[in-house]
């Protein structure tokens, strides 16, 4: 005992050690990625009409300080915020991305609080939840308050990097439980594992004219078995996501692209009726959601897009016929560089188990500016996906 | 073993260990050779003395443990270093090998003016896998550069230049100060990050752009290049954005170079300038940079013999000179002085790596022939365990 009490000591004696000798003299670069996205909204619940003069959530700040570090590794820290939905009990701000990465040519190793790998890519919507049963697994530990339980975990993930452009990532998450259990308020044991392999070609060479520019496919399993963890069945919740993104008309002036992503949710087969959000999780479902998008740049930058979505969810072991479907439509028409004003138009329908969730329908109008920027300060080194260093040899 | 040859043995280990033997030997005075620019050699084609030159992407070595992507014509930085006489007929062969536009200007030289190397001026640039035919007649005498002419600012600095050295067998400044040995110095300065950030951004924008031209499809506003004034005027008056305004690409500063070479390289890669006690050497100073020199010998006087190429009237002595941009000097270095001595910018800043003192432009002069015992070194420095004079200091 004694000894390990001495451990203890000298790691900390070290630590501070440590801290006693920061050098100030090594810049990081400083990110600095904001987005505001500010819209009028008219909503239809079944029925009934209501507004939001100015909803601005998903509105957020990132802020990342990055540095070469020995041997050819370059860390980097980011810290961001952003403003939740209304009534997401998540207070004014939640810290949606806070972790530390290092990394070096093809591997990556990230910890701390961050995107978790309940999707494999992102659809052209205004915010990035508007479609979110349908294009994110959902968390099984959520009460369903808020989507940013299915959007932010405490990650911790390493991936490998083959040849450029295929990326095999293994992680582990700790997801929000929500409404979070007192006795569980210290508890940072991992909650889902998984793994992902996605073939990606890296945005720099989307001019290279590829018809694939992405193909995935990932594998989840949520630890719903561990007594504490909503473990209603003894069993983990397993599924599978596959991705695909195929530029149909990689043109630099009127391009095309279609975005597609399946969800199968192994489910329990015990739930035969989905009553609340943790039945509707442990469900056996499909999903799928796909994209059709339109992009019209001029003097080589963004102008214009519009884009066309469909999905639809069905839950095939439910005693009542129950599915989903949404169609999503938008335009965005770009007033200036990072600036753009949109419009989207949203329609969902549910059928069997979920009209009593959610009602039958919902109609969505929204009207509003979206201003986002990614800037880097004090810049030091090139990014692994220049073409610099994808084509002529990575410099570290 | 005698006293007496105990103590001359010892004494002549102890002076062989303290020689600058690094510096004085003779593979060190052979690998110098290749710090300064390489000759390319020439086909005879009739009366026609035919080069070969082509423009790849390269990583160069500015110094140990630092490289960038370069502009490099045939895989050197700087460029190899043509020599001809004058009246010669030369035919150069120019191969682009990347994806970007290039030219090259003849820098002092009476070219034809369809053989200048100014785009859109006179000629279309030499676009991505083109080859381009230079033909002139060499004139006139003296020490001249050749450079791109396309996006200047960038591919200067980015490594796209090189030495052009016209001869005359009656040379009229080695009637005046007899010499056997000469060398080229060419000095530029280089904001890095602003390479890299440009270079990127210039590879994507013509992947882009040769898309387009293979499709039949120039878009002047685009491609920012227009008939005639008068049409970019009503261009602008229609709402074009030229790239040189904020709201579309101009960065918010110029670049601020903070690496400063000399033939490509930057001390301690730095090259020597060798000389014997009582030898005259003709040093060509080019300075193919944005930024001026004020260069200095230490120990000596210099005389100044010509300026861009020209004889001057009057050889002028001194031992700082200002090489501006653009400018050649040739200047003679008598060796009256046996040592080792610096010779480097006076603005002090162009010494220095990345804003570290000592670095950049700062070089030496050495007498080869200078006795072993003049090199010793003292009691400290065997007491830092060194066998030499240090020529390599990073810190201060």
């Amino acid at each position: 005992m004694a000894r390990i009490v001495l451990k203890m000591f000298m790691s900390i004696a070290m630590l501070l050690g440590i801290v006693d000798f920061v050098q100030a003299q090594v810049n990081p670069e400083i990110q600095l990625g904001a987005r505001g996205v500010m819209s009028f909204n008219v909503n239809n619940e079944s029925g009934e009409t209501t507004s939001a003069v100015n909803d601005f959530s998903d509105s957020g700040i990132l802020t990342g300080f990055r540095q070469k570090l020995y041997n050819n590794y370059r860390g980097q820290l980011v810290i961001g915020f952003q403003f939740p939905d209304a009534n997401s009990n998540l207070g004014q701000v939640f810290f949606h991305q806070v972790f530390v990465l290092i990394e070096n040519k093809s591997d990556i190793l990230k910890m701390g609080r961050s995107r978790v790998r309940s999707s494999l890519i992102e659809f052209p919507t205004l915010r990035d939840d508007d479609a979110i049963f349908l294009t994110d697994v959902l968390n099984p530990f959520s009460a369903g308050d808020d989507t940013e339980d299915n959007q932010y975990g405490n990650v911790l993930e390493l991936t490998h990097i083959f040849g450029q452009r295929y990326w095999l990532t293994v992680h582990g998450e700790r997801y929000r439980e929500t409404p979070i259990p007192p006795a569980e308020e210290t508890n940072f044991d991992l909650n889902g594992i998984g793994f992902s392999f996605q073939y990606i070609v890296p945005q720099t060479q989307t001019w290279n004219r590829e018809l694939l520019k992405q193909v995935g496919v990932s594998f989840n399993n949520f630890l719903t078995d561990r007594p504490g963890d909503f473990n209603t069945f003894d069993r983990t919740l397993k599924n599978v996501i596959f991705s695909t993104i195929l530029n149909i008309r990689p043109d630099p002036v009127h391009f095309w692209d279609l975005r597609h992503q399946t969800i199968y949710n192994s489910g329990f087969s015990e739930v035969a009726t989905v009553s609340d959000y943790a039945s509707m999780t442990r469900a056996r479902n499909v999903a799928t959601f796909t994209s059709l998008r339109y992009l019209y740049r001029k003097l080589e930058r963004p102008a214009a897009q519009v884009a066309l979505s469909f999905g639809y969810k069905t839950f095939p072991d439910l005693e009542n016929s129950t599915s989903q479907y949404q169609l999503l439509a938008n335009a965005f028409y770009r007033l200036g560089e990072n600036f753009d004003a949109g419009f989207q138009f949203q329609y969902i329908a549910f059928n069997g188990d979920l009209q009593k969730l959610f009602g039958k329908n919902e109609t969505r109008f929204q009207v509003g500016l979206v201003y986002s920027i990614d800037n880097v300060w004090n810049d030091q080194f090139d990014d692994r996906n220049s073409l610099l260093n994808l084509e002529h040899g990575y410099i570290p | 073993m005698k006293r007496r040859t105990f103590l001359k043995t010892g004494a002549a280990a102890t002076t062989a260990a303290l020689l600058p033997s690094t510096l004085l030997a003779e593979s060190t005075i052979v690998a110098n050779r290749m710090r300064f620019p390489q000759p390319l050699i020439p086909e005879m084609d009739g009366d026609v003395k035919e080069f070969q030159l082509y423009i790849d992407i390269y990583q160069h070595e500015i110094v140990p443990a630092f490289k960038i992507h370069t502009l490099a014509f045939s895989d050197q930085v700087p460029g190899p270093e043509f020599r001809v006489n004058r009246g010669d007929k030369v035919r150069i062969k120019f191969k682009n090998k990347t994806e970007l536009n290039h030219t090259i200007h003849w820098h002092g030289m009476h070219v034809p003016w369809r053989m200048d190397g100014v785009p859109y001026v006179t000629q279309m640039p030499v676009m991505a896998g083109q080859e381009f035919v230079y033909e002139f007649v060499a004139e006139p005498y003296g020490t001249h550069f050749y450079h791109c002419h396309w996006g200047t600012l960038l591919h200067m600095q980015s490594g796209m230049y090189g030495s052009f050295i016209i001869e005359d067998p009656d040379d009229p400044i080695k009637k005046k100060y007899p010499y056997e040995r000469e060398y080229t110095l060419i000095y530029s300065a280089h904001d890095v990050n602003f390479i890299r950030r440009e270079l990127n951004s210039m590879l994507e924008r013509m992947k882009e752009r040769m898309y387009l031209m293979k499709t039949g499809r120039f878009d002047k506003e685009r491609f920012a290049v227009f008939n005639t004034k008068e049409e970019f005027q009503e261009s602008v008056e229609d709402g074009y954005q030229p790239p040189y305004v904020v709201n579309r690409r101009a960065p918010s500063e110029l670049a601020q170079p903070q690496w400063f070479t000399v033939n490509g390289k930057s001390y301690p890669s730095t090259p020597n300038l060798y000389i014997r006690e009582g030898e005259n050497i003709r040093v060509r100073l080019i300075n193919a940079g944005g930024e001026e020199h004020y260069l200095h010998l230490h120990g000596h006087d210099f005389w100044l013999v010509c300026d861009d190429g020209l004889p001057v009237p009057q050889p002028w002595q001194m031992n700082t000179l200002r090489l501006s941009p653009g400018k050649t000097l040739d200047i003679i270095i008598e060796g009256k002085n046996r040592g080792i001595w610096t010779f480097h910018d006076h603005d002090t800043r162009r010494v220095t790596n990345n804003g570290l003192y000592p670095g950049g432009n700062l070089m030496a002069l050495v007498y080869e022939d200078m006795p072993a015992e003049e090199a010793a070194v003292d009691m400290m420095a065997r007491k830092m365990g060194l066998t030499a004079l240090p020529m390599v200091a990073l810190d201060e």
